[in-house]
């Protein structure tokens, strides 16, 4: 009988191997060598868009963000590298109490903001005292999502109490906001409007100076609370609105990164121009379209009508097609595919419209259309905001999707002042619509559903107690298998039962970077990730 | 001669309070507001609290006739008041954009000045020559291509031979020069051609028209030099409608150059002014505005001046 052995045996293979087992070890130690952080440069990157205040609490545009995370540091922030695994920031560690009503946080001793001070509890305490409790003539975008917070209290130095009127399944992911910029306290006793204008935080970078429209910069902050970061000597954020001279400053090399994306287009020429100089980060995004419907409206005020326009849209198809030329990419529900909240596929495919089988769709579009007593050829207009990408995309692939089950709809994109002003009034019969947030969290996406006389951003005209009802409850639920139990109710009464109102596509985030750019991961939100601590440059 | 010059600055006053009451309120009328826009525009759930509250520091909670007195007693103490989009003063923003738009013009001018003088009186001097059709094709190219496809070219160009693109934002002349120019010179160059085919096409048949006028035949009996005749009897005179066109157009490249901005992404007044317009920026639009007429309407006192230097009869009216 033979005797097994191991594939080195022998003298000479034995020294082939331990030669092959030196090359890999060389090999990996270079592959290290090359991963290993290097300190020093200046990150250039593009942004799309000018920031307006400089005030976190009160902004809502990724221009505000971009340019500006590098300079705060947030009560908890999301793991970038486990997304959504949170982490603490300025908290060292926190504990929930039985009753799930209080929240205490220890907060790390010896940071330091910009002007050489101490970031203590009571730093924090202001901070979301002006978040959620803001005084009258105080802007805060997002008082509305901590309505559930009772109070919070600085008892010591180091130690930050949030009280709650109820139980919460989303206040951690909350408090770990990239919006919630740590302020200091004593600058906001004097003047809550001061950060509107100026920056004072205690993140990785300082600020060295604005041109509006133009650029800003930040450089190292030596004094930051993690040893060895960040990384960088300093950056530049460079605003370029129109997307050809954005990508033309990637190309040229003006612009090392633009954190929100490109389409695949332009991701194919930018690594057919640079090859392997370009790296690509994608993943699928917390934003979508939706098609609002105006149920006010006739026929559309019939449930059977509204059906029949989500059965008619072959989601899988268009995704395969769309994702060719935009960011529309994954099929989904009312939670990002993906994510932990998302349905299952098979549970999708028993939506309205998320079926596999578009030819059965489409019979039974015309049937349900038939019965509403909606004739074949009917006209009706789908309006939209004037961007190509993604808006017109998806608006002339849902109008082809219509056609095809005999509508005649007309496509009409507007600028967007009036298009808003036309969603807001009712002013339409169906139109494109979308939404966008930063993390996966069913109290942020599903709020869009909500009736439309308690969420300003439903346009849809309905009003639906069923359905704020289990908003309410999914909301209140702390025992993640109910929580999920709900939402799948609330998603098959929306995209099932009633169609309201129905997602398109979600986007997908599409990053084409300089291979140089490292320590920087992709998240499925371009607000995350943005402060910079760990982005290192290797050498050209 | 003063109390001409006096009557046309004093006309500027109700010329500028009318556009600035005409743009209040034609702003007004479009649909839209800056609060919907910057807070909708982003796809975020935003509590109708925060809304109103946003609208009440922006001050459209206020009456339409309590804004608009509120602004023009502003613009009457010279106090434009601060963008509402960003909250910072609008002499400031615009102060920022104003020195890249008004070099650009100037440079812009210089060389369209530059080609179009020069090739205008040779095409002239040698009507219907190899000369002036070179000339005239070049002008005519020139009118035939929009100045932001020429931008687009030089970008490519740039891009595909030398993997280099001029800097994307702005450095002040006096801070680092060859930063400036490095930007500056291209955008300077596109529309400058442009500009001088325009000029040029007008240096030409001014020329021309002033060579055959009586007034040089006479001189050219007199036995006056050639160069005497053109230069101080035909330029002059060929020069009232060139000056005319040379400073309509500098003055619409202060606000005008929207597309090449975006190009060259030049930080500039009409990139300005389409980001006002598009966010409702009301206040900033309408200082734009303003900006705008007031420089139009400098333009054409200071062309006034100018006629009345080169052709004196203008003097005597």
């Amino acid at each position: 009988m033979k005797k097994r052995g191991t594939a080195c045996q022998g003298r000479s293979v034995m020294l082939l191997c331990a030669g092959v087992l030196g090359l890999v070890l060389l090999a990996a130690t270079a592959a290290r060598a090359a991963e290993t952080p290097k300190a020093g440069g200046t990150l250039n990157f593009a942004v799309g868009e000018t920031p307006p205040s400089y005030d976190g609490h009160r902004e809502t545009t990724f221009a505000m963000l971009h340019p500006l995370a590098p300079h705060y540091s947030t009560l908890l922030r999301f793991d970038p590298e486990n997304y959504p695994k949170i982490e603490g920031d300025v908290a060292e560690s926190w504990t929930v109490s039985k009753d799930g009503l209080t929240y205490t946080f220890k907060i790390r001793k010896g940071i330091k903001f910009h002007d050489g001070s101490l970031l203590t509890a009571t730093d924090v305490k202001a901070t979301y005292d002006k978040i959620v409790f803001p005084p009258e003539g105080v802007a805060s975008a997002r008082k509305a999502y901590y309505a559930m917070v009772e109070k919070v209290e600085a008892p010591d130095a180091s130690t930050v109490v949030f009280r709650l009127k109820r139980p919460s399944a989303s206040l951690l992911a909350q408090l770990a906001s990239p919006w919630n910029f740590i302020y200091k306290a004593d600058i906001l006793a004097k003047d809550l409007r001061w950060y509107e204008k100026n920056v004072m935080g205690s993140g990785p970078f300082t600020f060295v100076e604005y041109v509006p429209g133009s650029h800003w910069d930040g450089k190292k902050n030596p004094d930051y609370f993690r040893k060895g970061r960040p990384y960088l000597d300093g950056y530049r954020a460079i605003f370029i609105r129109d997307t050809a001279p954005r990508v033309a400053a990637i190309r040229a090399g003006q612009a090392l990164i633009e954190f929100r994306g490109f389409n695949p287009v332009v991701r194919d020429d930018l690594v057919r121009a640079l090859g392997d100089k370009i790296r690509v980060q994608e993943s699928s995004w917390i934003c979508n379209m939706t098609v609002a419907i105006n149920n006010e409206k006739k026929p559309f005020d019939d449930v059977r009508v509204r059906k029949a326009l989500t059965l008619a849209i072959d989601r899988w198809e268009g995704s395969k097609a769309l994702s060719q030329i935009s960011i529309m990419k994954p099929v989904g529900g009312l939670m990002r595919p993906g994510s932990e909240f998302a349905a299952p596929e098979a549970e999708l495919a028993k939506l309205a419209g998320f079926g596999k089988d578009a030819e059965t769709s489409r019979r039974e579009t015309k049937r349900l259309l038939k019965e509403a007593g909606v004739p074949e050829g009917f006209a009706f207009t789908l309006k939209n905001r004037n961007i190509k990408e993604p808006y017109e995309a998806v608006g002339v692939f849902v109008i082809d999707q219509w056609r095809q089950v005999g509508l005649n709809v007309t496509h009409q994109p507007q600028e967007g002042g009036p298009y808003f002003a036309d969603l807001r009034a009712g002013n339409y019969e169906t139109s494109i619509d979308f939404a966008c947030d930063f993390m996966d969290e069913p109290d942020y996406q599903l709020i869009k559903f909500v009736s439309s006389d308690k969420s300003p951003i439903n346009y849809a005209r309905y009003v639906d107690p069923v359905v704020d009802d289990l908003y309410e409850k999914q909301g209140r639920a702390t025992d993640p298998k109910e929580r999920l139990k709900l939402i799948r109710q609330l998603e098959k009464r929306i995209l099932d039962e009633q169609v309201y109102q129905f997602h398109v596509l979600w986007w997908q985030r599409i990053v084409p970077h300089w291979a140089r750019v490292k320590g920087w991961k992709i998240t499925p939100s371009h607000y995350l990730n943005q402060d910079l601590r760990d982005v290192w440059l290797a050498p050209e | 001669m003063q109390r001409f010059f006096l009557r046309r600055f004093l006309l500027m006053i109700p010329t500028l309070l009318g556009v600035a009451v005409l743009v209040f309120f034609l702003l007004r009328v479009a649909p839209g507001d800056i609060v919907e826009l910057k807070y909708a525009g982003v796809g975020a759930f935003v509590s109708q609290e925060a809304l109103d509250m946003e609208r009440a520091q922006l001050g459209l909670d206020k009456p339409l006739w309590k804004q608009l007195i509120d602004w023009i007693w502003g613009i009457v103490r010279l106090d434009f008041g601060t963008s509402m989009w960003t909250g910072r003063p609008i002499t400031y923003e615009i102060a920022i954009r104003l020195q890249l738009s008004l070099q650009l013009a100037i440079m812009a001018t210089i060389v369209a000045v530059l080609l179009s003088i020069p090739l205008g009186t040779i095409a002239a001097l040698r009507q219907d020559t190899w000369v002036d059709y070179v000339v005239r094709v070049f002008s005519i190219a020139g009118l035939a291509m929009p100045s932001f496809w020429l931008a687009i070219l030089i970008i490519l160009g740039f891009l595909i031979f030398f993997r280099w693109l001029p800097p994307m934002f702005f450095t002040p002349i006096w801070v680092d020069p060859w930063a400036n120019l490095s930007q500056l010179i291209w955008p300077a160059l596109a529309v400058g051609y442009r500009y001088s085919a325009v000029a040029t096409r007008m240096t030409r048949s001014a020329v021309l028209e002033v060579l055959r006028e009586d007034y040089i035949r006479t001189a050219r009996a007199k036995g006056l030099w050639e160069k005497l005749i053109l230069g101080r009897h035909a330029l002059k005179n060929a020069m009232l409608p060139v000056v005319t066109i040379i400073g309509l157009e500098f003055a619409f490249l202060i606000g005008g150059l929207v597309v090449t901005e975006q190009v060259f992404n030049l930080n500039g007044i009409g990139m300005l002014f389409v980001e006002a317009v598009t966010r409702r920026d009301y206040t900033m639009t309408q200082a734009l505005v303003l900006l705008v007429s007031f420089t139009f309407i400098l333009v054409n006192f200071v062309m006034d001046l100018v006629y009345a230097w080169l052709d004196p009869r203008i003097r005597y009216q």
